[in-house]
């Protein structure tokens, strides 16, 4: 389900490209919200809170903490507002995430 | 009609309230705390949330050993319903130069004189308790397991609320706007909402006590300084204990709730009582903080504040008399009144009462300036 044309705003898609969300491989678009992406495979649930109850996509422009995801190992990423790249290790998180002790460059800030 | 109370309290910090509640359990009548905004809304609220018994000075260490006796069964003395959250993780105190570490020697032997429970570590025995700290340049460390952090607000608010039970009246949003001293005593406290008549006047106003002096007719040798502190979203644990450099002026905290907490002690830092926010504060710690545990570089934070340190010429608090009669002073904390609080309201208490206090406090009253008695803290961040 995406939206390919509209009257006011243009996509530009970057290529067709593969990334793996808790190992499955999936198909997205480079550049789009990662959690856009995952919306369009069918993953609704992206995210666990310390009590156990399932968060998904909800505020769409990096505020709300709905769609923190592991990304490449690196917690708590905005999935909402992280464009999507070819290989990308995504993870649903459960509760906090765990520092993993490796610096990446990629980490939105 | 005049309003009447025994005992005016200016200050709704733990500080205020800590004493109001020993002040009450005593058997005093008519006590009052006037609070200018809300309880804990001052210093209280603001601070780092550490309880650290690893000090320099005698008196430092005692007021520190005996509150953290108290806080360990705070929730009980005070029936709280709830929770102060007092979690005792330690403290780790790190040591990258030769004259820091040399103090921390003559450190550990005082507290452990005192029967403070803490010890040196090199820096590998450091990691097996931070395994995230960089021990690059690192001399040794000083851990004392039964230090810890606990909850500000909800320590006051178990003050507050065990203070009220005796009958304490508090005052929110009520700003004490003079002091009314008549040959050589006090005769009463003005506030924005009237004038109460009261022959004892508690100074714990914290940031603002040199204001609160100065209508009392005292000068007293404190100045107000902003802190400020980060705070990050929230991981699952990683840190412990609190990890503290006083070389390098930080301290960082990973709280109950998963965030790290930092602060930074900046020479440049206003000194006044604004408790505004700056960059550049953050650019400092983020740099500070990640060189000593690199791991913490993954973290976004999500907020920062600032609150005051309230700091006397030799970093320890003035306690006691001073300037006309009725008028005694619990101030000038230095950025440590939190933690030792619970000690600090009953000797406050004992000495208003003409009780004995639990811990001799004499050495902290205000004349220790003009004598020269000074005893400095060497550390503080």
């Amino acid at each position: 389900m995406r939206i390919s044309e509209h009257p006011i705003l243009k996509f530009r898609r970057g290529h067709r490209v593969r990334f793996y969300f808790d190992g499955q491989e999936m198909k997205g678009f480079e550049g789009e919200p990662i959690a856009a992406a995952l919306h369009a495979e069918g993953v609704r649930v992206l995210h666990y809170s310390e009590a156990g109850r399932p968060r998904g996509f909800f505020c769409a422009i990096g505020n709300c903490s709905s769609c923190l995801m592991m990304v490449d190992s690196q917690p708590n990423v905005r999935t909402c507002i992280t464009p999507l790249r070819a290989e990308m290790d995504i993870r649903t998180q459960r509760g906090r995430g765990v520092l993993s002790g490796e610096q990446s460059e990629d980490r939105e800030s | 009609m005049t309003e009447r109370a025994q005992i005016v309290i200016i200050g709704g910090g733990v500080i205020g309230c800590a004493i109001a509640y020993n002040l009450a359990l005593s058997g005093a009548d008519d006590v009052m705390i006037l609070e200018q905004s809300y309880l804990a809304s001052g210093s209280t609220g603001r601070c780092g949330a550490g309880v650290r018994q690893q000090w320099g000075t005698r008196m430092n260490c005692i007021l520190s050993r005996e509150s953290v006796r108290r806080f360990e069964t705070l929730n009980d003395t005070l029936d709280y319903p709830g929770d102060i959250e007092f979690k005792q993780r330690g403290y780790l105190m790190v040591a990258h130069s030769q004259k820091e570490w040399d103090q921390f020697q003559e450190n550990l032997k005082l507290q452990n004189e005192l029967g403070i429970p803490s010890q040196a570590l090199s820096p590998q025995e450091a990691t097996e308790i931070v395994p995230i700290l960089n021990t690059e340049g690192l001399l040794g460390a000083t851990f004392c397991p039964t230090d810890g952090h606990c909850n500000p607000f909800y320590v006051t608010d178990a003050y507050a609320q065990a203070a009220r039970r005796l009958g304490v009246q508090i005052r929110t949003q009520c700003q004490v706007t003079g002091i009314d001293v008549k040959q050589g005593k006090i005769r009463g406290v003005q506030t924005e909402d009237g004038y109460i008549s009261t022959p004892i006047v508690i100074n714990a106003a914290g940031a603002f006590s040199q204001h609160v002096a100065v209508m009392a007719e005292v000068e007293i040798p404190v100045y107000s300084e902003r802190h400020q502190i980060l705070a990050t979203e929230p991981v699952a644990p990683t840190l412990d204990p609190m990890v503290i450099s006083l070389s390098r002026h930080i301290y960082c905290q990973q709280v109950p709730h998963g965030s790290f907490l930092m602060g930074l002690g900046d020479p440049d830092e206003l000194k006044s009582t604004d408790t505004g926010h700056s960059w550049q504060f953050l650019h400092n710690i983020a740099r500070h903080v990640t060189e000593l545990l690199p791991p913490l570089g993954e973290l976004r934070m999500v907020r920062q504040w600032s609150g005051s340190y309230n700091i006397s010429p030799d970093s320890q608090p003035i306690l006691g008399k001073g300037g006309p009669e009725g008028f005694f002073l619990a101030c000038g904390f230095s950025g440590h009144g939190f933690m030792i609080a619970p000690v600090v309201g009953e000797a406050l208490a004992a000495l208003v009462l003409g009780e004995e206090p639990p811990v001799r406090i004499s050495q902290l009253d205000l004349g220790r300036f003009a004598r020269g008695d000074l005893i400095r803290e060497p550390s503080v961040v």
